[in-house]
């Protein structure tokens, strides 16, 4: 346990050395500058667009940051040959990839934290704060960690440039998985329903996690929902997880 | 000597990139910037397009849709009117309501098509039945601009099912009976607001409704009851009293400032007294 | 006592990703190292040395044969745990400072922090990076890089001290540096075993070698022992005379100026040698014993 936090503590750390911050800093201005020009562009109440952009962006860097960083952090370690020396002492090669996945999780979280702190300010200042937003904010982190962890599971045999890819391709398609039960109810044969619906449930459902329209109309939310996502969350990342560090164990680093 | 062809090279490159840049501007100066958000996609696939940012786009498609429409140089922008609004940011976002709002004014207003503009309202009613503001605007269009009491007054029914609906819409809902001449029910509906009228402005307006209603009511009644006692004593009565004598009404009804109703025997032709308080219509 | 690192019937192939061929980097390798011991594993590039490296410490997998040390797997974790390693041109992480670098690796012992900010201190001192605790790897020089490499591979005091080239890219002082530490340890108890490609830095301070070349063994044993099979023979210098007609020439090596320099087998062909010279008038310039070197055994045992 102790070795898996030294990992991951290291992983913060090389983030944060990593200037992301700025990034964070840059975000604040460009969503002030946004909301404030926003009262001349639009007729109507500049309410729900800030509210929307705010939950995008929050979304939006996070899964960019997780995926692109996520990526690099096994990969870059694998190519740049730094992992000889950590592999090499006592220390699991699971502990390895847990504590890679903690790290990246520890930054996500300081990341999504300061630019929600941002964004609730500003909507504080204008008057249209909403706690449910944080809800959203909430699922939004749910579903970085499961990005995270599919980047993690990529890296751990795949080049750089083709684990993004990969990430950035099931992140996009884990926001369509609803289309696949569309396409089933269209379908006549038994094997085409059959398979649509095992692709449903093998792929990534990202959507469950997206209630950033409800949060922001005022819908309300169906029950438990909040506690099945997190559920969701927990196994598909145990599975992908577990994936990689057997995929991780049973690696050579020639 | 390389410092020399460098510094030719940057300057030929900024001029031509910077002639080309206005060059390009002039050609493209009859295309509006995001034009061909014109050729988007209409739906559910535009929604899978989004990749869950669905409401975000349906927002920034919104802002461009205001300026693109405030753009008075751009001859056919109603083309599109329907397209970009009841197909696409409806579709991308249906709870959003402004761009119905403001849709549907434009459609109505600036391009002359209010067919499209309760079909765009229809659309907005159908997925929010709990915002009063998308049937009241449907209502008012009918009654304002398409003279349509008829469909006004569907419009106003389903705004007073909704719970925070302003109290006007009922006075319109009360009132468009009268424009289609169903007297009785739009005293009915005055009356209600009257007696449960919470301000001052309320219940002075709805008298007014409520005092030329009465007179209408009872001049129908009469003039109604008239006819029937000829029809049945094959002569006009002599006087409204004779009425209340043969029995065709229980008693004579007084005007609401309690002056009796005036009959000519000659033509059998009942009036009042009491002027209307309302210009007539 | 048992054998340190017993390495038996190693094989390791690789197959390029469109065909199906097998390349073979190491065949049936076997050689141990005993307790205490340096041994020096030397051959030419490409022969398979880091491989074999990398298959002690476990970061690739063979094709067949068992690798022991201490008598246990070398995969366990316990193993791990008494072997220090430095791989060849390493890169570390380079935004931590070098006390925030060692102490990482203390945590990867699960040291306490009084444990690591000791160790941390002393393994500095020890490296010659005493005042350079808290610069930012990124701007260590190429030497730097290897004390602190070599830092990290003793900062739990390992039984096993397992180096692939420690020596390249450094400079002599740097190379004697490292012969020195190299040294230090086998006086600490402790067993070393590197690869490297420099032979005369290995001549000085191994106690064994091993030769490997295209992933095969050539020959292993003590440097005295592979050494003592080669005659010893002497280098003569004289000028004033040419060659013809002396005895104990074994066989002329070159003539430069009015120099001759020639090869003679033993001391009695020395003395007669010298003696002719002497007595036909001329001049004696040196007389040079010469064992053959390392790097002739060496390059020797790479072409069979």
């Amino acid at each position: 346990m102790n070795q898996i936090w030294a990992i991951a503590s290291n992983t913060f750390r090389e983030a944060i050395r990593d200037r992301i911050l700025y990034l964070l800093l840059v975000f604040a201005l460009v969503f002030i500058a946004f909301a404030q020009i926003l009262s001349l562009l639009t007729v109507g109440s500049e309410e729900k667009i800030i509210k929307d952009l705010g939950l995008a962006s929050i979304s939006l860097f996070g899964v960019l940051t997780a995926i692109f960083i996520g990526v690099s952090l096994v990969s870059k370690e694998i190519d740049r040959r730094t992992i000889y020396t950590i592999v090499s002492k006592p220390i699991h090669r699971y502990q390895f990839v847990l504590g890679k996945y903690c790290g990246l999780a520890l930054t996500l979280l300081v990341n999504t934290v300061v630019m929600t702190f941002w964004f609730y300010l500003i909507l504080l200042f204008k008057g249209f704060a909403d706690p449910r937003l944080l809800l959203a904010v909430y699922m939004i982190f749910l579903e970085l960690l499961l990005v995270t962890a599919l980047a993690i599971l990529f890296s751990s045999f795949s080049t750089p440039i083709l684990s993004t890819l990969f990430a950035l391709s099931l992140y996009l398609v884990g926001h369509l998985s609803w289309s696949l039960n569309l396409l089933r109810d269209r379908l006549s044969g038994g094997a085409g329903r059959w398979v649509c619906r095992v692709l449903y449930l093998v792929l990534p459902n990202l959507e469950i996690f997206n209630i950033k329209g409800e949060v922001v109309h005022g819908t309300a939310l169906p029950a438990g929902l909040l506690l099945w996502a997190t559920l969701y969350l927990a196994g598909y990342g145990l599975v992908v997880l577990s994936a990689a560090c057997l995929i991780f164990q049973r690696k050579d680093f020639s | 000597m390389p410092r020399m062809a460098v510094a030719l090279f940057l300057g030929l490159g900024l001029a031509a990139a910077g002639t080309s840049a206005l060059r390009v501007e002039d050609l493209r100066a009859g295309q509006i910037p995001g034009h061909h958000l014109l050729y988007l996609p209409s739906g559910k696939y535009l929604k899978a397009m989004t990749f869950g940012y669905s409401n975000l786009a349906a927002d920034l498609i919104y802002l461009w849709s205001i300026q693109y429409y405030s753009n008075y140089q751009i001859a056919d922008r109603y083309d599109y009117l329907d397209r970009i609004y009841r197909r696409v940011i409806a579709e991308l976002d249906p709870r959003y309501i402004d761009p119905y709002l403001v849709g549907s004014m434009i459609m109505s207003v600036e391009a002359d098509r209010n067919d499209l503009a309760l079909r765009l309202l229809d659309e907005g009613i159908a997925r929010n039945p709990g915002e009063w503001i998308l049937p009241f605007s449907a209502g008012f269009l009918c009654y304002n601009t398409l003279h349509d009491p008829a469909r006004a007054r569907g419009y106003f029914e389903k705004v007073i099912r909704i719970p925070g609906a302003p109290s006007v819409a009922k006075r319109f809902y009360a009132e468009m009976f009268n424009r289609l001449g169903d007297k009785r029910t739009s005293l009915k509906y005055w009356s209600e607001i009257h007696e449960t009228g919470d301000s001052d402005y309320v219940r002075r307006v709805s008298w007014l409704h409520v005092h030329d209603l009465s007179i209408d009511v009872a001049l129908e009644d009469l003039a109604r009851q008239v006819g029937a006692y000829r029809q049945a004593k094959g002569a006009l009565p002599r006087r409204l009293k004779d009425l209340v004598g043969a029995g065709f009404v229980p008693s004579l009804p007084a005007d609401p400032e309690g002056r009796d109703y005036l009959y000519d025997r000659a033509t059998g032709r009942v009036s009042s007294q009491s002027r209307r308080l309302l210009e007539s219509r | 006592m048992p054998p340190v690192l017993e390495i038996s019937r190693i094989s390791k192939s690789y197959r390029t990703s469109f065909s199906l061929r097998k390349y073979w980097i190491l065949r049936d390798l076997s050689f141990s190292v005993e307790p205490g011991e340096i041994f020096g594993f030397i051959g030419p590039n490409g022969a398979g040395k880091t491989t074999t490296i990398k298959l002690v410490m476990d970061l690739i997998r063979s094709d067949g044969g068992t690798i022991r040390i201490f008598g246990r797997s070398h995969r366990e974790v316990g193993t791990k745990a008494r072997i220090g390693f430095l791989p060849e041109n390493p890169y570390f992480y380079d935004y931590l400072t070098a006390r925030e670098f060692l102490d990482f690796y203390g945590r990867l012992f699960g040291f306490s922090r009084a444990v690591r900010e000791a160790k941390t201190k002393a393994l500095l001192e020890k490296v010659g990076l005493g005042n350079r605790g808290d610069r930012q790897l990124r701007k260590f020089s190429k030497g730097m890089l290897q004390r602190i490499g070599l830092a990290q591979a003793l900062i739990n005091d390992p039984e096993l001290v397992i180096l692939d080239e420690p020596m390249s890219g450094l400079d002599p002082v740097g190379r004697r540096e490292v012969r020195d530490l190299i040294l230090s340890l086998k006086q600490a108890g402790k067993t070393v075993f590197f690869s490297t490609h420099i032979l005369s830095d290995t001549e000085q301070i191994c106690d064994r070698v091993g030769i490997l070349s295209k992933g095969d063994l050539k020959a292993v044993g003590k440097v005295s022992q592979l050494l003592a099979h080669e005659a010893k023979f002497y280098e003569v210098t004289f000028s004033g005379l040419s060659a013809d007609g002396l005895p104990g020439v074994e066989s002329v090596v070159s003539r430069d100026g009015g120099e001759t320099l020639v090869r003679a087998r033993d001391e009695a062909a020395v003395r007669a040698l010298v003696e002719a010279v002497l007595r036909r008038g001329g001049t004696l310039k040196s007389v040079a014993p010469q064992r053959e070197s390392l790097e002739d055994l060496f390059l020797r045992e790479i072409q069979r």
